[in-house]
């Protein structure tokens, strides 16, 4: 997927003035969060086995290379090809080399993250393959030429409106505000494709190192069709996705529909283990495994390795203020949030992504939902720090912040600072808030509604006040 | 090829150092383990919050209510498989229920534009998630609850365990290409988040749960 990660601040500016995206932002991001909650309460063991699977992946990513190289093997004892990519242009190379060998023309595709992070579509197009979205959302933005904006909810800024009219334009079927009749639409046009694809392209959830099973997790039954019917399965996985054995798989289950969905268990789990064995009715004569490095071997020997937890279920994004005021587009790639505000500038460099990391307000509901603990506010911190480190941040900014850490070391300072603050501020505002500063300081005014300083500052009014009580 | 499979273990060996406990050992704060004695109700219970459709009881008038079940659905083709033998003679036995024909696969594996039932005896079913369990072991298809509109599984009491570690402890050694867990009917939240169920596999998920292996009954034992 093209990069637009610096664009922040503009895309987030278009998406707060997009009325449409606006409205289905406001239906969807609290009902996620409330299905994830309830879900959560209704689950005794949640905290424990959130511990248990953050465990796991610490010790996962303590001894990857053990982890991987078994499930490499055990992979291809059961006839699966494991091919490792480097990066995205060997990726997109690979996949392409795959396509070409094994004569495929028509692939259907369940979701992955991770094929978009290296745009396998384009590179399966550009060797001749027609490539067909088969999740629900995702076949809507693929008709719409557009990127997804959710990690599980791909298609969250569309109405149905849109997505009839997409239908009729593309596939010929009459208008409807029947949201049954659209997915019915849908389903027969992608099981034709299921019935005639070559090969099915899948994600992969986690991956079984002692078995070399491929996991996946899904609702509509399209990772099912793609990976049991298409005489060809690729599978494109990340290498951390690991984990160590098939006793470890329920923990996982029970944590990632409930952050998801709200699920206690999604509709489907498919558990996928090399190729079709002899007297096998169904399944592919060829399974190929394409594991993908792309920066994760990077970030694994530094202090964000615990970002390699990530189970991709989303949570992190519906508790988010800033995602729920912006949706995923803004966030200018692959992952959005607080999760892409994190992973996308260590995946493609900090100098290309340096304004995500302030996508935040570092409340803290990221790491409070987050099924495998992973320390989302300390990392946006740290990156931002970082970016100050790397020249990326404007001296005005840095000097900024160096004036206020000034004042608030210094309690006499702060005081005096707070009086005339508020004796100015209240004059020149009127009490209504500052906004459009000039340069420097402009660039913290243009995105941001600041209050005016108030008349009595806060230590005084808490002075006042908590005497009074006591 | 190998070059790029070397070049990635000598990275990863270099970043994480096998640091921390070695690999292999167990992790603590395993979930709690519900009461054996109650997995059928516990069954019940979550295959219904999957939005399953649960069958117990009597046969014949399990039956009954299946017959009627799918004729609400529209169902007109009732596909089980050939080696499935609880498959075929429930299927055979709602016959008489409805104007249903009989089919082995075929033709829907074709994309048939018959509403079709797909029957099947599940392997295992799961209380804790209200799952049933299919494999491809033993040259088993798993057509019926995948291409099928409705899927009915056989789910024998005798095979419902507590918990998914006990569904998974049988195929851990040596799995099946093919395993699925399957909770509930396909479903898609992605128009407006609005809950539609029959997105690419069965709009409705029925189990139909029996007590005995043998139903005592003349038209499901064997």
């Amino acid at each position: 997927m093209e990069l637009h990660a610096n664009a922040f601040g503009r895309n987030a500016r278009k998406a707060l003035l997009d009325k449409t995206l606006q409205g289905a932002l406001g239906r969807t991001t609290g009902r996620f969060q409330a299905h994830r909650d309830a879900a959560v309460a209704a689950f005794p063991g949640f905290e424990a086995a959130r511990e248990r699977a953050s465990r796991i992946k610490v010790d996962v990513l303590d001894h990857l290379d053990t982890y991987l190289a078994r499930f490499i093997e055990e992979a291809e004892k059961r006839g699966a090809i494991v091919h490792v990519a480097r990066d995205a242009a060997q990726a997109r190379e690979i996949a392409a080399r795959i396509a070409r060998d094994e004569g495929v023309t028509l692939a259907v595709k369940s979701k992955s993250m991770a094929s978009e992070e290296v745009s396998l579509n384009e590179a399966l197009q550009e060797a001749g393959v027609t490539v067909v979205e088969s999740d629900l959302g995702e076949y809507i933005i693929q008709l719409a030429g557009e990127t997804p904006s959710h990690i599980i909810a791909p298609a969250v800024h569309k109405t149905r409106e849109e997505i009839s009219l997409l239908f009729e334009r593309h596939l010929g079927e009459p208008r409807t505000d029947s949201i049954p009749e659209l997915v019915g639409m849908a389903r027969r046009h992608l099981r034709a494709k299921f019935l005639s694809a070559g090969m099915g392209v899948s994600g992969g959830n986690f991956l079984v190192a002692d078995t070399g099973s491929v996991v996946l997790v899904t609702n509509e039954g399209n990772g099912r069709m793609g990976t049991i019917l298409p005489r060809v399965h690729l599978a494109v996985v990340g290498i951390e996705k690991v984990i160590p054995r098939m006793a470890d798989l329920p923990t996982f289950l029970r944590i990632l529909p409930r952050s998801a969905s709200g699920q206690a268990i999604s509709s489907y789990v498919s558990i996928v283990t090399g190729t079709r064995r002899a007297g096998d009715r169904e399944g592919p004569d060829r399974m190929h495994i394409l594991l993908l490095d792309c920066g994760r071997s990077a970030i694994l020997e530094g202090k964000y390795r615990e970002i390699l937890k990530c189970v991709r279920c989303a949570a992190c994004l519906n508790a988010c203020p800033v995602y729920q005021s912006v949706g995923g587009h803004a966030y200018g790639w692959v992952y959005s949030g607080p999760i892409g505000a994190v992973l996308t500038p260590l995946l493609v460099g900090l100098p290309e992504a340096a304004t995500l990391p302030d996508a935040s307000t570092l409340c803290g509901a990221c790491a409070d939902v987050c099924p495998v603990k992973i320390p989302l506010p300390d990392f946006l911190l740290e990156l931002r720090s970082d970016a100050r480190d790397q020249g990326l941040k404007p001296p005005g900014e840095i000097a900024a912040m160096k004036g206020y850490a000034g004042v608030m070391k210094r309690a006499g300072l702060l005081e005096a600072m707070e009086r005339i603050g508020g004796v100015l501020g209240q004059l020149f505002t009127k009490g209504k808030g500052i906004g459009g500063l000039p340069y420097p300081f402009s660039g913290w005014t243009e995105r941001r509604d600041f209050p005016a300083p108030a008349a009595l500052p806060f230590r005084k009014h808490w002075k006042i006040n908590r005497g009074a009580r006591d | 090829m190998v070059n790029a499979r070397e070049s990635l273990f000598r990275r990863l060996s270099a970043a994480c150092g096998g640091r921390g406990a070695p690999p292999g050992e167990g992790h603590p704060g395993e979930a709690p383990v519900p009461p054996e004695a109650d997995r059928i109700a516990l069954f019940a219970k979550t295959f219904a919050a999957a939005d399953g459709v649960l069958l117990h009881g009597p046969v014949e008038e399990a039956l009954s209510d299946l017959g009627e079940m799918l004729r609400m659905e529209g169902v007109t083709a009732l596909f089980f498989p050939e080696d499935d033998a609880a498959a075929r003679e429930i299927a055979e036995a709602l016959v008489p229920f409805g104007p249903f024909s009989l089919t082995t696969g075929a033709e829907v594996r074709g994309g048939s534009t018959a509403v079709t039932a797909g029957f099947r005896t599940a392997e295992a079913a799961i209380a804790e998630t209200g799952t049933v369990v299919e494999t491809s072991a033993g040259g088993r298809t798993l057509l019926p609850g995948l291409i099928a509109d409705v899927h009915v599984s056989i789910v024998p009491a005798a095979s419902v365990v507590a918990r998914m570690e006990e569904a998974l402890a049988a195929v851990a050694a040596d799995p099946p290409r093919n395993l699925s867990f399957l909770s509930g009917p396909s479903r898609t939240g992605d128009i407006e988040q609005t809950l539609t169920v029959g997105a690419h596999g069965p709009r409705k998920a029925i189990a139909l749960l029996l007590t005995s292996p043998c139903t005592g009954s003349g038209t499901t034992s064997r």
